[in-house]
């Protein structure tokens, strides 16, 4: 996955997540509270400059990881310009096109490119298993943080039985046809779901083994200038914020 | 069908996290409930969430040509229960979010609603009244996981037009806008995820009768049949 790469191999691997987390937030915050596109734009453009030049993250990879969100908030906004007046019954309904809705549904357009640069500095800057250790950190309940955490571990293990199946099926042509390839899409389910309980099980043995009786616990990362980071991206985020009620 | 990160206006956001909240709770409360009684629940579940993630990553075949993934809300429903798919479905969709970039943070609770809580549980009313009213186990399981899907896909639809109703035809104009928009991918897609779970539900049936009755899916006599 593109953005488990960027997040192990980032400048900012080793800053601590709560920072990064707080500086995400920040962005969030200011995009919700940008009174125009254009100031919406800037912070997106900060948010993404500090994505790339800072944290270093490549930026074909930062695009790559972006289009399909981009392409989805395209559709989006399209279909929001789209607009139908309804007649005295369903057939008279006529579509148009709602250009007095131009500045409100451009202004949404920007806010959520604002909040997507936010997501994918989190993203991309921070692994899953640091996010989860925030969440920790933020109370969340144990049982979700356990599901997250036992996802996360597995995610990668199904992903791979899943290619290697569909290469084996495609081999004997299993997806030549539509009707051939419904019927393989549902043994590879089924035999998934087979897997699920097995590897589930085998999991129970192995945490029983050590002696696992609640919650799955793992040790706390030591981040080095902690204190120091968190401070800066509280200060820098919140200059973002202040940026935002400044600009019109 | 996710809607995008900041798409939704703050007080939506809020407002659908804050209605998604009870059913994660209460999806919390079976869970733990489940693990009390039986510890290898808390591994069976975290495995079923990563099944999830891996199945919404599959691209489905389509009579369109073109691509399209299932949700699993239907099939997650009537293995796992609704009640536990809420929680399921929060950690499916923060992952979504923060690996694919598919979804949002901001918009996690109105996904949550739509995906996690509407989908599931239609499917697991529907599967209950459909075998209730006996009909074949097949259709039921068909019926169970199309609706699911459909009903995500009206309840996204809704939300988009209670936060961006449309200037002259108001929230109606607005639902069936966004209504007609999604029904060109969603509609094929729903019969298309019915007939997939069949599938997966006769593999499962004819190879591993003994889990689906361990899961209360399948009652004894059906298994045999």
């Amino acid at each position: 996955m593109l953005t488990e790469q960027s997040a192990y191999s980032n400048r900012w691997r080793h800053v601590s997540p709560v920072a990064k987390g707080c500086f995400s937030l920040c962005g969030i915050i200011a995009a919700f509270a940008a009174g125009s596109p254009c100031t919406a734009l800037l912070i997106a453009s900060i948010l993404a400059s500090v994505t790339v030049f800072g944290a270093g993250v490549p930026i074909t990879r930062y695009m790559r990881v972006a289009a399909p969100a981009l392409i989805f908030l395209l559709a989006s906004g399209l279909s929001l310009f789209l607009s139908f007046s309804l007649g005295a019954s369903i057939s008279t309904i006529s579509p148009h096109i709602a250009f007095s809705e131009l500045r409100g549904i451009t202004h949404t357009c920007c806010r959520s490119l604002t909040c997507l640069t936010a997501l994918l500095f989190l993203a991309l800057t921070t692994p899953l298993s640091d996010i989860i250790s925030l969440l920790r950190l933020c109370r969340l309940p144990e049982t979700l943080l356990d599901l997250m955490t036992l996802c996360y571990r597995t995610l990668f293990v199904l992903s791979e039985a899943v290619h290697e199946t569909m290469t084996a099926q495609t081999a004997r042509l299993g997806y030549a046809s539509f009707s051939i390839s419904l019927r393989s899409l549902g043994g590879l389910f089924a035999n998934l779901i087979v897997q699920v309980w097995q590897r589930s099980l085998a999991l129970h043995l192995a945490a029983q083994a050590r002696g696992n009786d609640g919650s799955l616990r793992f040790l706390r990362n030591n981040y080095n200038h902690s204190c120091r980071n968190i401070s800066i991206a509280a200060t820098t985020g919140c200059l973002m914020i202040a940026l935002t009620i400044i600009l019109p | 069908m996710h809607i995008m990160e900041g798409f939704l206006p703050v007080k939506h956001a809020i407002g659908w996290s804050i209605a998604a909240a009870p059913f994660v709770t209460y999806g919390l409360y079976s869970i733990n409930k489940k693990i009390k009684e039986s510890p290898e629940q808390r591994m069976l579940l975290g495995v079923a969430a990563a099944f999830t993630f891996v199945l919404s990553a599959l691209k489905m075949p389509s009579v369109t040509g073109s691509s399209s993934h299932p949700t699993g809300t239907g099939l997650g429903a009537m293995l796992f229960g609704p009640a536990a798919m809420a929680p399921i479905g929060m950690v499916v969709l923060m992952f979504q979010a923060i690996l694919l970039a598919h979804g949002g943070l901001t918009t996690l609770g109105a996904n949550i609603f739509s995906m996690a809580v509407v989908g599931p549980f239609a499917a697991a009313a529907t599967y209950r009244v459909a075998k209730a009213v006996r009909l074949p186990f097949a259709l039921s399981v068909f019926i169970a996981a199309s609706l699911a899907d459909l009903l995500t896909y009206i309840t996204t639809s809704a939300q988009l037009a209670l936060a961006f109703p449309d200037p002259t035809g108001g929230f109606v104009g607005s639902l069936a806008k966004f209504a007609s928009v999604f029904a060109i991918t969603q509609i094929p897609i729903a019969i298309i995820e019915g007939l997939l779970t069949v599938m997966v539900f006769n593999a499962l049936a004819r190879f591993n009768p003994v889990e689906l009755r361990n899961m209360k899916v399948l009652t004894a006599q059906e298994s045999q049949a």
